[in-house]
């Protein structure tokens, strides 16, 4: 899985560290996402996107 | 909500500091126990099992206490899975183990006793987990 997360996290001026504050995770976990080495919760995958005002399939592009 | 969930994870780092003083405790007296009835074996194991859960336990401690200062949660969705993924291997895996406990105490290994037996595998199973974290804490999950 490929993620935009770092991408629309710089779009928006946010650090890693205010991103998971934002959307309430530990830090690693964003770094794991932005890797794509962390497939999130659909709960998550949400939380992320709205703290990036973006969809879910903007952010993350699934491949099989 | 967010003092709530902070009063939750500073009672789980507390209660995870009691459980870990009260394993090496334990650990620290069956190895003293074992060194004074002559059983080096026992006592280095014990004195081993206590050293790696105290080290594994101050990094716990670090990291969480440093993850809350800076406002991060102790525990999220990513952790626990973490945490599940770890227990659940460490538990099968421990079935072999204590499978070769048993099969070994038969007349390679003399354990003093049952509970000595049983003290070795549950060690097995604290160092397993601690081994599986780690590892799954890195790995793609």
């Amino acid at each position: 899985m490929k993620t935009r997360i770092k991408e629309f996290r710089a779009r928006h001026n946010l650090t890693q560290d205010d991103l998971a504050k934002k959307v309430g995770v530990r830090r690693e976990t964003i770094v794991f996402l932005e890797k794509g080495k962390y497939n999130p919760s659909l709960q998550l995958a949400h939380d992320v996107a709205k703290v990036l005002k973006t969809s879910i399939e903007e952010l993350f592009i699934f491949k099989k | 909500m967010k003092k709530e969930g902070r009063k939750i994870d500073k009672a789980r780092m507390v209660s995870m500091l009691l459980i870990s003083l009260l394993v090496i405790v334990t650990g620290t007296l069956w190895s003293v126990k074992a060194f004074m009835s002559g059983n080096v074996t026992g006592g280095v194991l014990g004195g081993l099992i206590a050293l790696i859960i105290l080290g594994f336990a101050m990094l716990v401690y670090i990291r969480g206490n440093r993850d809350m200062v800076k406002g991060f949660p102790l525990r999220d969705e990513r952790s626990q899975k973490v945490m599940e993924k770890a227990s659940s291997m460490a538990f099968y895996v421990s079935l072999y183990v204590f499978l070769g406990i048993g099969f070994l105490s038969e007349d390679m290994i003399p354990f003093r006793d049952v509970s000595q037996a049983t003290s070795v595998g549950v060690g097995c199973m604290a160092l397993l987990f601690a081994g599986f974290w780690a590892y799954y804490n890195k790995k793609e999950i």
